[in-house]
């Protein structure tokens, strides 16, 4: 169970150091793994013989979060933030957060009610939010953060009794999914693997397309946390995933068409093995796999998700039931290569 | 040529939906080619071999992929919900028939488009700013069950319109970009002894996000790649007033759009086989869109690229208009312009 701890780990867009440390100890401790490569962006791959090595696949998740960071410092000793990935800043108002590389404690305030005539109908908007750290002044301030800090929800993980609870599943969840799969594997695989932890996807998908150059693979699975959209005030038609449906298939992203062959072994691998599954019902927000689509000679790609509600925001609220059931999904596309069967003229 | 513009605007083929077309292209080119294959994100790749002991290598672009819808749910009375693949405007959809494929009998399944009414002020409302999330779509289906026989979530399809063709013009949904493979498929037909290597490329999800032809320009590295595509025009009542783009008077050779400027060895080569050819042209300064040649210019160290366009009315609608003589031109110029 590693979501817990990945969950906890403050790791911003560019700023994935410490996720990546967890995860390369826990990799090296499983001994299943046949070499380990870092790159110049910051992405771990790490490579696993298969049983036929005519073909490579990568399996994908990104370790980074969305997140702050520092822009200015205040007369008074508050921060300005700007965010890094898509936040809403409706979400930060009354969280706490942690500071720079020494995580320094703040809070994110808002004008007590007392002080508001109409302007609490308002949107806040970035110049609304500030971080309180507790400085006195902009001198106190300076000597606990700087400009360009990184700035963390510090939110601490829970399990309910159905539920996980915590910040950062987007896409910790994957993360943790890929290390569970690594450390089950009984056998060789079908075919070579690479897991791939990639950085900076929140900010622009700018980490992954890079993997491509060093394994030259056939075909990426894309593991993800994403958005469930299930309000009670949304018809059902509106929404994107459900919880406790089981793991989300994606057929068409933010500029890129899911990889139909592919979709159709993950939809026909869930079926023979009577895991739940669901089909998302929005097409909003892109991941890595329009990336690779895109890069060097291009990749085919597809995605399986683990539903989360309220993502890109402090906490967040996924089912056990949903997690568990991906884990098995993506073991047995792993395991058995008929995922990269499909691609076969 | 118009039969085979007729036959390949006919199919149905959504942004990653391209194998119908390929097949239907590949039909056509049919002892015209070298040899062909698909790449592996899709992309069917021609080639035609050149004469010369020392070939250069052109590429010709029509991206297969056309825009289209995909269904996102379906409600209990049978009733289909929908997003739009690439840019369609719920505005156009309002009245038209949307086209699927029965997963079990193969039949055509068709579907009208309308919104949601509850109220007047509702009706107001959703056809003064109509948007996906009021549309539903209509297949007649009586159930979320019987409509499931034929239809499913994360299904793709098209609009459906006949072809129409009059006063010199032709007219149907997908001539974006369908026009394009008619044109690298009669240009292929009509070479004949040519010195250099000639590449057809009918890129898969230029609609979505011009992902086909970023990589498929890969492993070719051709010295010249044109995307050809349609374009806006400002020839219609009061059309945009800040460009001049105009059915009839040729083909366009691009000097810059929103996504990329074209290589200026492109332009003046096009510019020069026209003229020395007697072939009518136009030059387009587009303030919007983009075309697959912003793929090929990323491609690996880039590749000179520039874009021919066919002035194009209605673009994204279900009737796109083309003049027939912008057409032949192109043909005429792209052929010139690869034997040089």
């Amino acid at each position: 169970m590693y979501l817990k701890d990945l969950s906890q780990i403050y790791g911003a867009s560019g700023n994935e150091e410490n996720v990546k440390k967890y995860i390369k100890d826990v990799i090296k401790k499983t001994g299943k793994i046949d070499y380990i490569k870092e790159d110049h962006l910051g992405n771990l791959m790490c490579f696993k013989k298969g049983k036929i090595q005519k073909k490579t696949l990568v399996v994908m998740a990104h370790m980074d979060e969305v997140g702050l960071m520092i822009t200015k410092i205040e007369e008074d000793g508050r921060l300005n933030v700007s965010p890094v990935g898509g936040v809403d800043p409706r979400v930060l108002i009354g969280k706490r957060v942690v500071v720079g590389e020494k995580n320094i404690d703040g809070v994110i305030p808002y004008k007590a009610i007392h002080l508001q005539k109409k302007d609490y109908k308002k949107k806040p908007d970035w110049d609304d939010i500030k971080v309180d750290i507790g400085a006195k002044d902009k001198k106190d301030a300076q000597s606990k953060v700087n400009l360009g800090d990184f700035c963390h929800f510090r939110t601490f993980f829970e399990e309910y009794e159905n539920r996980y609870v915590g910040k950062a599943f987007d896409d910790r969840a994957g993360c943790s999914i890929m290390l569970e799969t690594l450390e089950a594997m009984d056998d060789l695989p079908a075919y070579n693997i690479v897991f791939a932890f990639v950085v900076q996807e929140e900010n622009g998908l700018r980490g992954s397309g890079a993997v491509l150059k060093h394994f030259h693979p056939d075909a990426a699975l894309i593991i993800e946390g994403t958005t469930a959209g299930d309000n009670p005030e949304l018809k059902r038609e509106r929404w994107s995933t459900h919880l406790d449906n089981g793991p989300a298939m994606s057929y068409l992203q933010s500029m890129h068409v899911i990889d139909r062959r592919l979709f159709n072994a993950i939809v026909n691998t869930a079926e023979s093995m009577k895991i739940p599954y669901q089909i998302k019902g929005r097409t909003v927000g892109g991941t890595d796999a329009g990336r690779l689509a895109r890069s060097f000679y291009g990749v085919p790609g597809a995605v399986v998700s683990v539903p989360a509600r309220y993502i890109h925001s402090p906490v967040s609220v996924m089912s056990k039931e949903d997690y568990n059931h991906t884990r098995k999904l993506v073991k047995e596309l792993v395991m058995t290569g008929n995922y990269l069967k499909v691609l076969e003229v | 040529m118009k039969e085979l513009i007729k036959k390949l605007v006919n199919v149905s083929s959504p942004s990653g939906h391209e194998k119908k077309v390929h097949q239907a292209i590949l039909d056509e080119l049919e002892g015209h080619i070298d040899g062909y294959k698909y790449d592996p994100i899709g992309n069917l790749i021609v080639w035609k071999n050149g004469t010369s002991n020392q070939p250069k290598k052109y590429l010709l672009d029509g991206h297969a992929d056309e825009i289209g819808v995909v269904i996102t749910n379906i409600d209990d009375k049978g009733f289909l919900r929908i997003d739009p693949v690439g840019g369609v405007n719920p505005l156009m959809l309002l009245g038209t028939i949307v086209q699927f494929e029965s997963r079990t009998t193969k039949e055509i399944i068709r579907g009208i488009c309308s919104f949601e009414s509850e109220t007047f002020e509702d009706v107001n409302k959703n056809f003064k700013n109509p948007n996906y999330d009021v549309m539903f779509v209509d297949i007649g289906a009586n159930s979320r069950e019987e409509a499931l026989k034929h239809i499913n979530i994360g299904q793709f399809g098209t609009y459906e319109s006949q072809i129409i063709d009059q006063n010199g013009k032709l007219i149907s949904k997908s001539m974006d970009d369908r026009i394009a493979c008619a044109i690298v498929i009669q240009v292929l037909k009509e070479l004949e002894e040519c010195p250099n290597d000639v590449y057809g490329v009918f890129s898969v999800q230029e609609e979505v996000g011009i992902v086909g032809a970023s990589v498929a320009g890969y492993d070719i590295m051709p010295d010249i790649a044109i995307a050809i595509d349609v374009t806006a025009n400002s020839d219609t009542p009061k059309g945009y007033k800040r460009m001049d783009l105009n059915l009839g008077k040729g083909p366009a050779i691009k000097i810059k759009d929103k996504a990329s400027i074209s290589d200026r060895v492109v332009v003046d080569k096009l510019t020069q086989c026209a003229q020395a050819n007697d072939i009518p042209y136009q030059y387009e300064v587009l303030l919007f869109g983009g075309t697959n040649a912003h793929g090929y210019q990323l491609t690996r160290s880039g590749i000179p690229s520039g874009t021919l366009s066919i002035v194009t009315r209605y673009v994204h609608s279900p009737h796109e208009m083309v003049d027939m003589g912008d057409v032949l031109n192109a043909v005429k110029l792209l052929k010139k312009a690869v034997e040089e």
